[in-house]
């Protein structure tokens, strides 16, 4: 598989290009409009002369283009991607790493939701091609999908929190607490659609071929049937393409349901980052969201390759 | 197809959604409102959920991180509830805001009022036990203004001191107007005779910290701060928990309160309060109806304090159409602020009745605000140079989304019905928002001012002399000036506060201002907590607390 290696070095080489473009965007786009980190956390004092002394102190009253050379070099230099002016004690992985690890559990009770649903539902459609509950099964979670977050976390809200008192209605008590309840809703479901749409071409794929018939000729019951050889070949590649498209919409959704919920995870961390400008946390986050995009998109498209040779690899362009 | 199957796969998908439920739910650990007796050892390390069994002699509360545990940058309430318990200085304000000694245990001022001599409390230590002494005093002080530590109020609370200017500028390390006499002696001279000097140093800017830390972990060494409060820092999770432990050497007497831990994620408090995760809680407006019904179990358990603190609307004197006195004080009186008070907030927050906010020395209760007479601010609207031609104005405020708040509606809809005129309200991020205030661009703001300390020197000088940095009215009255400068070193205590109380005369018929409401608190506290007050100004306050979990 020389050509495939090859191919995946040639996408990994472009990585870096791609975060330097990312960077520099973000370095002048967050530092260009009114205000800075120090107005804001000032609040009420307003001294000019103070804040003068203080951007001074942190070299903002130099020319961007100039700051952007002294954060790249640090990085090049020292490993060092500057500091938050949130939380000055600290360094940035060492702020957003808990976070980070919060979103990602998060992330996963989403997709096992996703695809504890979407599988079965998926295979159900499948074997009940043909009648009112296929297109049915499959539209209810098509409407879960059109619903953006936005409106699905208020909802959950209402019913769960409000109505019910079954769980709280936001905050974070730990990872393993009722509190995770609506965002895992909110997160999961939106993808279970696709999850079961995907599910049910494959099973419909698996359900024609030979070593089907074979099972159903050698006298086995249509669950075994369905079970141990249709839902095997079936939901392999459902899992690992899934996994990473679906990775770019977590990444919204976890803006949205975080901020919204209270959660301290990433999402509602770059919100507060950007609301605070503290800007070389803004700049780690996007760079990490970028780099993650990228190699989701380069395993999307190696799984692709794998599951339809016909798909063809893109010689060494963009990602 | 069989049925089988549909069993099959509805009863697989309902072993795993089970199994899901189970993790969420079981894992958890107990859950709710069950109230455990406090059995547990409090060495255990609570399981990360507010719900978890209360310790004895542990108070929970829900906060926010502090952003700074270096007193000499914070400046925000959050930051400043921490520090107060972690630091402390040379002398402190206690509930009612009056002076009391602290590192200091008393201290001589001189007969021209400019030299003060402190002396330290023999028995004053730093947590680690080394004693504080007056040259950590001057070290903090030097520390606070040196350039390099960034701190963006520092001046405001030692600019007094002489030679603070020169440090603030970089120009030297050392504050010439601070002399150590002695290890326990501690000599300083202010730049003119001002009574509220003192108030100054109970900020966290003006606290000590430990040279010997500082140097030894210049920018980390607020995760373990060595401080000399009643509490030490024990932990502290970014957006989890921090936890206060006891000193129990501290040198005013240990605490009675062995340990605070403050839940740092976001969420309902309210909540989490009733179903028994935290032991006292803040009120919002919109729960306030409730807990106030005299059928709600919550109705023994609500408390209010005042802020001092105050909401207003700043017009910009150099801007049209408020650069005319008649056009402020039109738009002061066609406004009934006390109608808006008792309905719109459902009389949870008083309407001001003048600049100086209560707990503040020269407050009175008495309404000395422009009464609402909607006849009379026409009048007056009528002879302002801008009879017949008013420009668009605009209220600025700060916020997101487009939502403007009932009582800032309630405002807008004043001055249509009663002047005719068109309010536009712009919303602004705090980052525009402020820096347009500074610019003086926008004409009209909706903002608040949350006194430092309990002075009137602190709203009225540094929000309305000309010449003051943050003077975002832009105000300028010669008159205002001359007294503002008069009380600032008026010694007799009584006259000056007369002074402050003049100044306020005028500047409410000048109306650079249009003062709208006091702010206060609502809080509710568990049962079995005692002691528990919430002071009007950010100042240490768990000492004394006892907690009883039934």
């Amino acid at each position: 598989m020389d050509g495939l290696a090859g191919y995946v070095v040639r996408r990994l080489l472009f990585l870096p290009v791609v975060l330097l473009v990312v960077s520099f965007g973000t370095f002048f786009i967050t530092r260009w409009g009114p205000g800075d980190p120090i107005s804001i956390y000032s609040g009420q004092y307003r001294d000019p002369e103070a804040f003068a002394r203080v951007r001074h102190t942190y070299g903002l009253d130099k020319p961007i283009i100039v700051q952007y050379g002294i954060w790249l070099k640090d990085i090049a230099l020292h490993g060092d991607f500057g500091v938050s002016f949130r939380y000055r004690d600290r360094t940035i992985p060492e702020i957003i790493g808990p976070k980070i690890w919060v979103s990602v559990r998060l992330g996963a009770y989403a997709f096992i939701l996703t695809f504890l649903l979407g599988i079965p539902i998926g295979i159900y459609a499948a074997v009940k091609q043909g009648t009112w509950l296929d297109p049915f099964l499959i539209s209810v979670f098509l409407f879960f999908q059109s619903i953006p977050v936005l409106v699905t976390v208020p909802v959950l809200v209402i019913l769960l929190a409000v109505k019910v008192h079954w769980v709280p209605p936001g905050g974070f008590d730990g990872i393993f607490s009722r509190s995770m309840i609506i965002p895992t809703l909110a997160l999961g479901l939106p993808g279970v659609a696709g999850v079961a749409r995907l599910a049910r071409a494959t099973t419909l794929g698996a359900l024609h071929e030979d070593f089907v018939r074979t099972a159903r000729a050698k006298g086995l019951d249509e669950f075994t049937v369905i079970t141990r050889h249709v839902a095997r070949n079936a939901v392999a590649p459902v899992m690992t393409t899934v996994i990473g498209l679906s990775l770019v919409g977590l990444i919204e959704g976890a803006l949205i349901t975080e901020t919204l919920l209270g959660i301290p995870g990433i999402g509602e961390y770059t919100f507060q980052s950007v609301n605070a400008k503290d800007y070389n946390v803004i700049l780690v986050i996007v760079l990490l969201i970028t780099f993650a995009f990228v190699l989701a998109n380069l395993l999307v498209d190696l799984v692709l390759v794998a599951i339809d040779p016909r798909a063809r690899l893109a010689g060494g362009g963009g990602p | 197809m069989s049925n089988k199957l549909v069993l099959g796969a509805g009863a697989v998908a309902a072993v795993l959604i089970i199994g899901l439920a189970v993790i969420l739910f079981v894992v958890a650990g107990s859950g709710g409102s069950s109230g455990t007796p406090a059995a547990t050892s409090s060495g255990a390390t609570p399981a990360s959920t507010v719900s978890g069994t209360p310790a004895a002699g542990d108070l929970r509360v829900r906060a926010s991180d502090p952003l700074f545990l270096d007193p000499a940058v914070a400046q925000d309430a959050d930051s400043a509830g921490y520090i107060v318990e972690i630091f402390s200085g040379l002398v402190r304000l206690d509930k009612n805001l009056k002076i009391q000694p602290d590192l200091a245990e008393r201290w001589d001022l001189s007969p021209d009022g400019k030299t003060y001599t402190f002396h330290l409390n023999p028995k004053a230590a730093f947590q680690d036990g080394r004693p504080v002494t007056a040259g950590d005093v001057k070290y903090s002080w030097e520390r606070a203004l040196n350039p390099d530590t960034a701190s963006v109020t520092a001046e405001n609370f030692l600019g007094d001191i002489v030679g603070a200017k020169d440090v603030a500028n970089g120009t030297t390390k050392q504050l010439s107007g601070v002399k150590v006499i002695d290890d326990q002696t501690l000599q300083v001279a202010i730049d003119a005779p001002k009574s509220y000097f003192l108030y100054k140093l109970t900020y966290p800017n003006a606290f000590v910290v430990d040279q010997k830390q500082i140097a030894a972990n210049p920018r980390r060494w607020t995760l373990k701060p060595n401080g000399t409060g009643p509490y030490m820092l024990k932990e502290w999770k970014l957006g989890d928990r921090l936890v206060l432990q006891a000193n129990e050497h501290f040198y005013l007497g240990a605490p009675k309160l062995k340990t605070v831990t403050f839940l740092l994620s976001g969420g309902s408090s309210l909540t989490t309060y009733q179903d028994g995760g935290i032991d006292v809680t803040g009120v919002g407006l919109a729960d306030l109806a409730s807990v106030q019904d005299p059928s709600s179990p919550l109705n023994k358990q609500y408390h209010k304090a005042d802020n001092a603190a105050i909401d207003y609307i700043g017009f910009n004197t150099n801007a049209p159409p408020f650069d005319d006195p008649k056009v402020r004080q039109a738009f002061a009186m066609a406004v009934d602020r006390k109608k808006i008070a008792s309905v719109v907030l459902h009389g949870a927050i008083p309407a001001a009745t003048g600049i100086i906010p209560p707990g503040v020395p020269g407050y009175t209760p008495d309404d000395k605000t422009l009464p609402y007479d909607p006849a009379k601010a026409k009048q007056l609207l009528g002879q302002s140079k801008y009879a017949g031609k008013m420009p668009q104005i605009t209220l600025a405020e700060t916020g997101a989304g487009g939502s403007i708040a009932d009582a800032t509606q309630a405002i807008v809809q004043g001055w249509k019905q009663n002047l005719g005129v068109d309010v536009k309200v712009q919303q602004a991020d705090a980052a525009t928002f402020f820096q347009d205030i500074d610019q003086g661009k926008y004409q009209m703001f909706h903002l608040g001012w949350i006194m430092d300390y309990p002075d009137p020197e602190d709203i009225l000088d540094v929000l309305f002399y000309s010449k003051s940095r943050q003077n975002s009215s832009h105000y300028n009255n010669p008159q205002v000036d001359a007294k503002l400068l008069q009380a600032r070193t008026e010694a007799d205590p009584n006259k000056r506060i007369a002074l402050y109380q003049d100044i306020e005369k005028m500047l409410i018929q000048d109306a650079p201002w249009m003062p709208l409401f006091f702010e206060t608190s609502y809080y509710l506290v568990k049962p079995y907590v005692s002691g528990y007050e919430l002071p009007p100004m950010v100042i240490e306050h768990y000492r004394n607390v006892t907690v009883n979990h039934p």
